[in-house]
């Protein structure tokens, strides 16, 4: 069953806030078939048509959101409703994870700092505003004014304005060049105008959106009800009614899945994928990591960092911890899905011996490290953290873990270079599939997460960041993935999956960014 | 007795002022919310804008005094993540609480009573054995274990009751049945342990030498003088229910009450809901031991309100 697909396209990763640990990607299909995808296909087709009574499908998510509001929260919970409910101006494609046209039609850029977007006409919302220019520039005003404290601004970071140039056609303003504005895009949630600005106090708990399911009701902590848009632009979805319901307790989410009450459970744990009717996983983008600071010490010596990246058998812990649902990382951050992943880049084999001895040349056997981790954020982070412990306690260091409560450790993360912890346990996921968010904040001196600095980094980062041509653009990112690697500038760890579970009736493909879309979804009777 | 309700209820504020106070100082020690707030990907100028706008950068007292003059108004502010009236987001919650509350006590006194008399009647039968033992096993069961215990045997293999969720008594049962097992342990042993005092006491035999009938002197006369300690107890159970306690079950059962509100509000540092949340667990406990006192008067005529 757990027989690994070895489809290329690559995967998203949401990160549910509120519910630590349920992190969740993707991989493919799971326990009957094998050639996965056909199967879907066909399935699919086979029972769309004759089924004219009321399809619902329940779905378990990990906790209820915190608003449905989708220009606010940062909240995988939130977006898990949202996605259905609301658009954006550029979708990604289900399978390649390409940009394609979603509220825009096309988009092209006219100068160095502003694109021009052509929207899809006749497109309304559910309370029957029109989508139209005045709509998309009352979103970008909205989300950027300070005063509405969005916690999604790093999502939409260089955009400065959009005005309306007519009915259909839109401009967005950067700050400066900015080529990842697309994939920003993908992101932006388009909000109809004139109710969000006079009901503005109703509005995050009645969500008005153009997508393929309407809001009927949201009991908070119980469930949140949509119905088929019979309008959606892109045609009405096959599945009349979608119940999304939180439930916290893993244990219990599962037994609810059995019992047959939910369709959908997302964030399984990797122990009960046997049990579950179906399940889907597929590699996400969840990178567990080890921030080292490169300034401290011994720390500061590329044997030492070297050291540490051998002495840790990913392959061990991938099994051990997650029962074969992740693998290690490829020597970076990245997935193959991300523009700027390097393929030449690949992880330090596990090495014992070698560790050893580079540790022996730099003098740094017996030293001692701290190695600062959380608990219960991310799936078996303290397990990992402690497995990870052992094995450099192996090699010769003196480890000491530190589990620190949550907001002491975001406190460490972000101290700064000079007081960064040795080591520090955290969890990346770029879920914007672009390199810039994972390189700049994570590797350069400017990055808030920082503990490693380079000058050749630095530039190729930001010369990045306006560099419009695609290739070149990508061409920077994989060297400075290169050199980050070639440095062993952080622990690299590994890179999990998404494992969803799936009752017998439901026949969905997970989409490779980790969103629920339930119009992709069909019922089997 | 007005004044001595005067007097508690003036007290009754001092202690929720009090409490809000102590709630309000530490978490705002604690730090400010907004890196809990923003994704781990969002720069230093994002954050320090943020906790500009949120009004976290200023001094203590002039966040203090933003919060006092709105909170004596009854007025706790919007929930940072919710941005919906904190209060009203807890009262609504209210509802399934107490639900879930009172018919867990309910149950567990409706079953214990009866238990520990009899218990305390057939002393060292087999009855007797069995309610001890499934007292303490009742009071050292993990209330998580047998919460997942009780929906993989009663829902998922039997499917009488559902896993979880909301609406109606199929809903109920299992978490009302495991909120109620330790408090149902509790009771059974001091009803047993209570009766086992007045049984033997002289009035016992008075009455049975007056020829009343048996079951009327173990209810209207050893009952009636156990009370006192089985009433203390059921009501220190419902307060701990209603303070909170009911946290892991509705975690569990995924029941939409206030401590699931609660344990969201803490993991998110969203400090007005947390604020609120405190507020109005605050002030139930009050009203609760307001009650209670009463109660006690009504059963023993010795008590008076001074």
């Amino acid at each position: 069953m757990k027989r690994r697909e070895t489809d290329e396209s690559k995967v998203l990763l949401v990160t549910d806030h509120g519910d630590p640990g349920f992190a969740v990607t993707i991989r493919l299909w799971a326990n009957a078939h094998t050639g996965a995808t056909h199967a879907h296909t066909t399935r699919g087709h086979a029972c769309a048509a004759p089924t004219p009574k009321p399809v619902q499908v329940v779905i378990a998510i990990g906790g209820d959101p915190s608003t449905l509001d989708p220009q606010y929260a940062d909240d995988g919970n939130e977006r898990a409703v949202n996605d259905n409910i609301y658009e954006m101006l550029l979708f990604r494609d289900p399978k390649t994870m390409a940009v394609v046209p979603g509220l825009a039609e096309s988009y092209k850029q006219v100068d160095a700092t502003t694109w021009r977007l052509t929207l899809r006409k006749g497109v309304k919302f559910h309370n029957g505003e029109a989508l139209n220019a005045a709509a998309v520039v009352f979103s970008v005003k909205r989300i950027l004014d300070p005063a509405f404290k969005s916690q999604q601004l790093s999502y939409v970071e260089g955009i400065t304005d959009a005005k309306a140039v007519d009915d259909y056609t839109v401009d967005i303003i950067t700050s400066g060049p900015l080529p990842i504005l697309p994939v920003r895009l993908t992101w932006l949630k388009i909000v109809p105008p004139k109710y969000a600005a006079e009901k503005a106090a109703e509005f995050p708990n009645y969500p008005v959106g153009t997508g393929p399911y309407k809001f009927v009701e949201w009991k908070k902590g119980d469930h949140v009800t949509l119905e088929a848009n019979q309008a959606y632009w892109g045609g009405a979805p096959k599945i009349n009614r979608v119940i999304i319901r939180p439930i916290p307790e893993e244990a219990t989410r599962l037994a609810a899945l059995k019992a047959g009450e939910v369709d959908l459970v997302r964030g399984l744990i990797p122990e009960y994928v046997k049990d579950v009717p179906k399940a889907a996983h597929r590699p996400g983008l969840e990178f567990p990591w080890i921030r080292i600071n490169t300034r401290k010490g011994k720390l500061a010596d590329l044997k030492v960092r070297q050291a540490l990246n051998y002495a840790v058998d990913k392959e061990a812990l991938a099994k051990s911890l997650y029962g074969g649902f992740a693998v290690p990382a490829d020597g970076q951050l990245l997935t193959k899905g991300h523009f700027g992943y390097n393929p030449e880049v690949k992880a330090f084999p596990y090495d014992l011996t070698k560790a050893k001895a580079l540790l022996k040349e730099a003098g740094a056997v017996g030293m001692s490290v701290d190695l600062i981790g959380e608990s219960g954020r991310w799936l078996k982070d303290k397990e990992l953290i402690e497995a990870v412990a052992g094995q450099l306690t192996e090699a010769g260091l003196k480890v000491n873990v530190k589990i620190v409560e949550w907001k002491t450790w975001l406190d460490l993360l972000f101290a700064g270079a000079e007081k960064a912890p040795d080591l520090q346990f955290s969890s990346h996921d770029n879920e914007l599939l672009d390199a810039s968010r994972t390189l700049s904040g994570l590797f350069t001196s400017k990055g808030n997460q920082a503990a490693y600095a380079n000058p050749e980094v630095d530039k190729l980062v930001e010369t990045a960041a306006t560099e419009t041509d695609p290739a070149k653009r990508e061409e920077m990112y994989r060297k400075a993935v290169k050199i980050i690697n070639e440095e062993a500038a952080c622990i690299f760890l590994l890179n999990l999956e998404n494992i969803y579970g799936l009752s017998k009736r439901l026949e969905w493909m997970p989409r490779l960014d980790g969103r629920v879309l339930v119009k992709e979804m069909t019922v089997s009777q | 007795m007005t004044n001595y309700l005067i007097r508690r209820l003036l007290w009754s504020v001092l202690v929720v002022v009090g409490v809000s106070l102590v709630v309000f100082f530490v978490t705002h020690a604690i730090g400010d919310p907004v890196r809990i707030m923003l994704p781990l990907e969002a720069s230093q100028e994002e954050y320090l804008t943020m906790r500009h706008a949120w009004g976290f950068d200023d001094p203590l007292y002039v966040q203090f005094w933003r919060f006092a003059v709105k909170a004596a108004r009854g007025d706790f502010g919007d929930s940072l993540w919710q941005r919906t009236p904190a209060l009203a987001l807890v009262i609504d919650r209210l509802p399934a609480s107490f639900l879930l509350s009172f018919v867990a006590i309910a149950l567990a006194i409706l079953s214990s009573i009866p238990l520990g008399i009899l218990a305390s009647l057939r002393l060292r039968s087999l009855l007797d054995r069995l309610c001890v033992m499934g007292s303490l096993l009742g009071v050292c069961i993990p209330v998580f274990w047998l919460g997942i215990m009780l929906i993989m045997f009663f829902a998922v293999d039997l499917g009488w009751f559902y896993t979880s969720g909301y609406g109606t008594w199929k809903h109920l049962v299992l978490p009302a049945v495991t909120l109620a097992a330790l408090p149902m342990g509790r009771i059974t042993q001091i009803v047993r342990s209570s009766m086992l005092d007045e049984l033997h006491r002289q009035y016992m035999t008075t009455a049975r030498a007056k020829g009343l009938a048996e079951g009327y002197i173990i209810v209207r006369h050893a009952l009636k003088n156990a009370a006192i300690p089985i009433v203390t107890l059921a009501a220190w159970e419902l307060t701990r229910m209603l303070a909170g306690y009911t946290i892991i079950v509705e975690k569990v059962f995924a029941w939409p009450g206030f401590g699931l509100l609660a344990m969201q509000a803490i993991e998110r540092h969203d400090l007005p809901l947390i604020q609120a949340d405190v507020f109005v667990v605050a002030l139930i406990v009050v009203v609760l031991n307001i009650v209670i006192d009463f109660v006690y008067a009504a059963l023993d005529p010795r008590v008076r309100f001074e």
